[in-house]
């Protein structure tokens, strides 16, 4: 699982993992591994909720190069 | 030199000038003109138009004016109550005027008033050329069509530092309860008059250079009043948020009819306040899912093992119950089982003993002592006992056993009977 997982996928394989699980055709053992994996997709869609990384200077020093 | 000739003063000609005009323009009339500068003078309070006739943007006529002090504020306040705007450059005109001429100052119209309804049809004509010439254009819709950020959380913000509305929604933002987190960067421009067209203009210009690290750009703009907002009306301006690449969300503040650029913006708020509460939800509809997901997926787990327990729960009390069930019914065999063998043994032995009785009655019966008693004898040669004239010889022992004793005695013949 890359780290820099874009926060819109996240989302996505998130909702498509709660619709699996709602329709209700999921087997215990299957269960496991579902949850694991949408527990890291909850983490990165909260954490991008609290959390950019720009930074205004950054942002700054491009538009001067910009010029 | 002609002695005839008569030299007047300039003043004489002025006043025979100025004395003309008068006889000539007796009344007040109504012209209409662009008033390209309005040359407001703040000191003295009076101002000195200058009005232009084009035709094909080309100037035909040209003349200076003059707007006292008393007839520019009465003018300016009706205008700003009418057309929320005031009185400035750049505007079409009904003026009701008379021709001045002064000695000094020339030729000019004297303006006594000015009609705000055609100044307003005009301003309305302008936002209906710029909705009409985006949407011939084929660009109207084009911001609001632009794939919605799931978070709109980086924000380019054209606003003024010092601005009420732009506080507000500061203090919504940043103290919202859900901790959510926005990026902020605030792209400095006046936001209404004149200056605004340009000076937004130039802002997302620069913003588009930087705009990947931006989900969204804002206008806000709150506590100005409802004056000077026929900017947002502005073709070019409209144009370029149409244009722009990133969502433009407007939060111009005012209560009167939406704005070009409001219309054309991929969002518009009514305030800036409501414009942060907009975002806030945007964050809601986010956040809801996941915590949702979350919910759903630690009640499933739960529910999905509580009723495997169950199943494993009622397979081991079926599976108990047949166990016991066929244990019973075994002990219920063995149990009977057990009655019927000791019937069967006390049945079986009751005749053996029968059986025993009369065989022991049969073997009393048998003992050859009763036959010896009643005559009979059993004689014998060698132990054996005689049952036919082959087992003797003449001469053998023979001893004969009767009821009470035993008779010895040698065989001397044998006759066959």
């Amino acid at each position: 699982m890359s780290k820099n997982m874009n926060y819109a996928e996240a989302f996505e394989e998130l909702q498509a993992i709660v619709t699996e699980i709602e329709q209700g055709e999921i087997t215990v053992d299957e269960l496991a591994e579902k949850v694991k994996r949408a527990a890291v997709l909850i983490k990165v869609c909260k954490a991008k909720l609290t959390a950019t990384e720009e930074d205004v200077n950054k942002i700054l020093k491009e538009l001067d190069g910009a010029d | 030199m002609a002695a005839d000739r008569r030299i007047f003063s300039l003043l004489e000609v002025t006043k025979s000038i100025q004395k003309t005009l008068q006889e000539r323009y007796t009344s007040s009339f109504w012209v209409k003109a662009e008033m390209n500068k309005l040359n407001h003078y703040v000191h003295s309070g009076h101002c000195y138009p200058e009005l232009l006739d084009k035709q094909n943007n080309k100037v035909i006529a040209e003349m200076k004016a003059v707007l006292w002090r008393d007839d520019y504020q009465r003018i300016n306040q009706r205008f700003i109550s009418i057309l929320k705007e005031p009185l400035k450059d750049g505007i079409k005109v009904l003026l009701q005027a008379r021709i001045q001429f002064d000695p000094v100052h020339g030729l000019q119209l004297w303006i006594t008033d000015i009609d705000p309804e055609y100044t307003l049809g005009d301003l309305e004509r302008e936002k209906a050329e710029t909705i009409a010439q985006l949407k011939t254009e084929g660009i109207y819709d084009r911001n609001r069509e632009l794939p919605m950020p799931l978070l709109p959380q980086r924000l380019a913000i054209i606003s003024v530092e010092s601005s009420k509305g732009y506080a507000d929604f500061r203090k919504i933002i940043q103290g919202n309860a859900w901790g959510y987190h926005f990026f902020q960067m605030l792209f400095p421009s006046i936001l209404q008059g004149d200056q605004a067209v340009t000076l937004i203009i130039q802002q997302l210009r620069t913003i588009r250079k930087v705009r990947k690290h931006f989900d969204a750009v804002l206008i806000i703009r709150g506590g100005g009043g409802e004056v000077g907002l026929s900017c947002y009306n502005n073709y070019r301006l409209a144009r370029e948020i149409a244009m722009f690449p990133l969502p433009v969300y407007t939060g111009i503040g005012h209560a009167t009819n939406e704005t070009v650029a409001e219309m054309v913006a991929a969002f518009n708020a009514i305030t800036p306040t409501k414009l942060a509460e907009y975002l806030l939800q945007r964050f809601h509809d986010f956040a809801i899912p996941v915590r949702d997901a979350q919910e759903l997926l630690s009640d499933i787990s739960l529910k999905l093992l509580d009723t495997a327990n169950q199943e494993f729960r009622s397979h081991l009390r079926l599976f108990r119950s047949l166990v016991e069930g066929l244990v019973k019914s075994r002990e219920n065999e063995i149990a009977a089982s057990t009655t019927v063998l000791g019937q069967q043994a006390k049945h079986f032995l009751r005749l053996q003993k029968e059986e025993l009785r009369h065989l022991e009655k049969n073997i009393h019966l048998l003992d050859p002592v009763h036959t010896l008693k009643r005559g009979y004898s059993i004689t014998r040669v060698n132990g054996k006992a005689v049952q036919k004239l082959a087992d003797v010889n003449i001469g053998d022992h023979l001893v004969t056993q009767v009821f009470d004793g035993l008779i010895g005695s040698s065989i001397n013949q044998k006759k066959e009977s």
